[in-house]
């Protein structure tokens, strides 16, 4: 199971590091990011370069964009584009499990937002290395943070990719569900209207508590706050979208 | 090796594979036959464990393909009809990563690699793409990553497939080596190639096994017909040409069959090749021969007769698509261009003797509407 998982994830990270594409949306990225971070975040936090990195790493309106925008895209030709060219036939009747398919593919993706929120530390590097210290401790929790949240978004974008026949319709179904995640806090208001005795706001709390990437994030990583609970939210729904990807490719046999 | 019992795969009301039962020993490589949809290819995903069978099981190697899929997975190597490789790596890369899914040890990898690439020929490419690679050579990159793991079954989908005939012709070649190894089951829809391959076929049509045996065999046996001989030549009167035949040791029927222009056709049927004998009787008797054949009904007569009939030809009314087909180009088809020629009387080159064409020479109308022998050409043909 790990052998297979780690082969798979060794092929998928040059599958994907091999495609000029990936290297586009990593170098508009990080020129944005940096663009971002000098000429608003920086100056925003006036000069503290540990409080910039923190706006960086999911403090602002762009960490969420950039997620949103870049998880489908880096997995939307995982699957879809394999099951056409039938080297997911290949995978399927090779002695690995059809989870460490899966997994491998997850973490390859999972890999490329690694690097890409890895570079918004290289500021605090550069400060460290100037003598100013930031609080490396609560950038790494963030930082990890950041990989559990692109994760989510990257085991959201597998399922996508597995459910439909084209690269496009899979990316734009990973947009939609990872919007959902994404707005389901802000979303909370549209159902102000509705009266206590019809809907009782408790049981929409309670499913918007469930559903809401953003508010986990930001109230415990981004505060450097490595909470088990939190942690265990996105594992669960890591965990749940990898089953889901696994028994879409199980379907395909059947149909 | 394989063992396949009751097997049934339902794609919802269509039935892709029926009841199918067959099993391969180790070490033999067994045809799959079959028109387009037949469910060939069905049968071997199945196989793999890639589908799930409806009904039925599969065991491969003694283990059973749905519920000890990984060990099945270990021992098969099976190359899909279009071949997955990865565009973006290098063959060399192809190879290795396969080798790390299978888990051979990081020291013996180069050493099979390169033993492998060796048996493919792609010993000098094995730096470049596989997305550069011609359509052949690509083929040829594919059976390198099924052979990589040494697997004690090759199952091959239409592995010649789209290529043109000379890489066809290795990639032959290289399936004939390999049989020597492994155990086979290849598929095709060529008949020339699986009767040159695979000692043993199986022809399948609509998901049901129709025939199972050595190509000679299940031609000799379903086709009722056998080999015969084939005499062209001038006779006086056919009739008596064939008692004449007939009088012959060994035979046991004589048909007369179409005339062009002075040339009377015969076929002679009996035990074994009987063309000397026939051809002495014709040399005493001065008949002038044009031709003097031995024709073994093909795999591709006993197909057309099995998948336009459906049910095993047997009989002589049935025996008429399963006329060989290949061998005879020079005798011209029976039917409309023979009304056309002119009456062997009126030709000057006619010999005195030549009687008018009795009865029985008299050509065949054609019984039905015209069938092609070729099964693909169905309809096109007509």
């Amino acid at each position: 199971m790990i052998r297979g998982t780690l082969t798979i994830y060794g092929r998928e990270l040059a599958g994907l590091f091999l495609q000029p594409f990936v290297w586009v949306l990593l170098f508009v990225s990080t020129l944005l990011l940096g663009w971002l971070f000098a000429g608003t975040y920086l100056p925003g936090a006036n000069g503290d370069v540990h409080r910039a990195t923190m706006i960086a790493l999911g403090g602002d309106f762009w960490f969420w964009v950039l997620t949103l925008v870049l998880a489908p895209l880096v997995t939307m030709r995982m699957i879809s584009e394999e099951a056409r060219s039938g080297v997911l036939e290949y995978l399927l009747t090779a002695p690995v499990p059809d989870a460490s398919v899966v997994l491998g593919k997850l973490l390859a993706a999972t890999t490329f937002f690694v690097v890409l929120w890895g570079t918004c530390a290289v500021p605090a590097l550069v400060a460290t290395i100037g003598g100013v210290t930031p609080d490396w401790s609560q950038i790494l929790v963030a930082w990890l943070g950041t990989t559990l949240v692109c994760a989510l978004f990257c085991a959201v974008g597998l399922t996508a990719s597995a459910m439909s026949q084209t690269p496009v319709l899979a990316a734009f179904l990973a947009f939609l569900f990872a919007l959902i995640l994404l707005v389901s806090r802000v979303a909370l208001r549209l159902f102000d209207a509705i009266p206590d005795d019809v809907l009782p706001r408790s049981w929409i709390e309670f499913v918007v508590d469930k559903l809401d990437v953003v508010g986990r994030y930001q109230v415990s990583f981004r505060n450097g706050v490595l909470d088990s609970a939190h942690v265990l939210f996105f594992v669960v729904w890591i965990a749940c979208f990898v089953f889901f990807t696994v028994r879409l490719l199980e379907m395909r046999r059947w149909r | 090796m394989i063992e396949v019992r009751n097997l049934t795969r339902r794609f919802g009301p269509h039935v892709a594979v029926d009841d199918l039962s067959f099993r391969l020993d180790a070490g033999e490589v067994v045809g799959f036959l079959g028109p387009n949809g037949a469910g060939k290819t069905t049968t071997m995903r199945m196989l793999t464990g890639y589908l799930p069978a409806t009904r039925g099981t599969a065991l491969v190697a003694g283990f059973d393909v749905l519920r000890q899929s990984m060990e099945v997975r270990r021992r098969v190597g099976y190359l899909p009809e279009t071949v997955p490789l990865y565009r973006e790596l290098r063959v060399e890369e192809m190879l290795r990563f396969q080798a790390r899914l299978h888990g051979i040890a990081r020291g013996e990898r180069r050493e099979r690699i390169g033993r492998v690439l060796e048996r493919v020929g792609l010993t000098e490419r094995r730096r470049s793409l596989v997305g550069s690679l011609s359509r052949g050579l690509r083929q040829r990159a594919g059976l390198a990553v099924c052979l990589l793991p040494d697997p004690q079954v090759l199952i091959l989908d239409e592995p010649t497939s789209g290529l043109d005939p000379l890489q066809r012709i290795e990639v032959r070649n290289l399936v004939k080596e390999l049989a020597e190894e492994h155990t086979v089951l290849l598929s095709s829809h060529i008949l020339a190639e699986i009767e040159d391959v695979c000692p043993r076929v199986l022809i399948v049509h609509k998901g049901r096994c129709l025939a199972d045996g050595r190509p000679e065999e299940l031609v000799a046996e379903l086709t009722g017909v056998g080999a015969h001989v084939r005499v062209e030549a001038v006779v006086p009167d056919a009739i008596a040409a064939q008692r004449l035949f007939a009088s012959l040791p060994g035979v046991r029927e004589v048909r007369v069959t179409d005339r062009v222009g002075i040339h009377q056709g015969f076929e002679v049927r009996g035990e074994g090749d009987l063309r000397e004998d026939v051809g002495a009787i014709c040399a005493a008797k001065g008949f002038a021969l044009r031709e003097l054949s031995w024709q073994r009904p093909s795999l591709e007569s006993l197909f057309a007769a099995l998948v336009l009939g459906e049910e095993p030809a047997l009989r002589p009314p049935a025996s008429a698509p399963s006329e060989p087909a290949r061998d005879d180009s020079a005798t011209p088809p029976s039917g409309g261009l023979l009304q056309l020629a002119p009456e062997p009387t009126a030709s000057p080159s006619a010999p005195k003797d030549a009687p008018a064409p009795a009865p029985a020479a008299a050509p065949k109308p054609p019984a039905g509407p015209p069938r092609t022998l070729n099964p693909f050409e169905r309809g096109g043909g007509s």
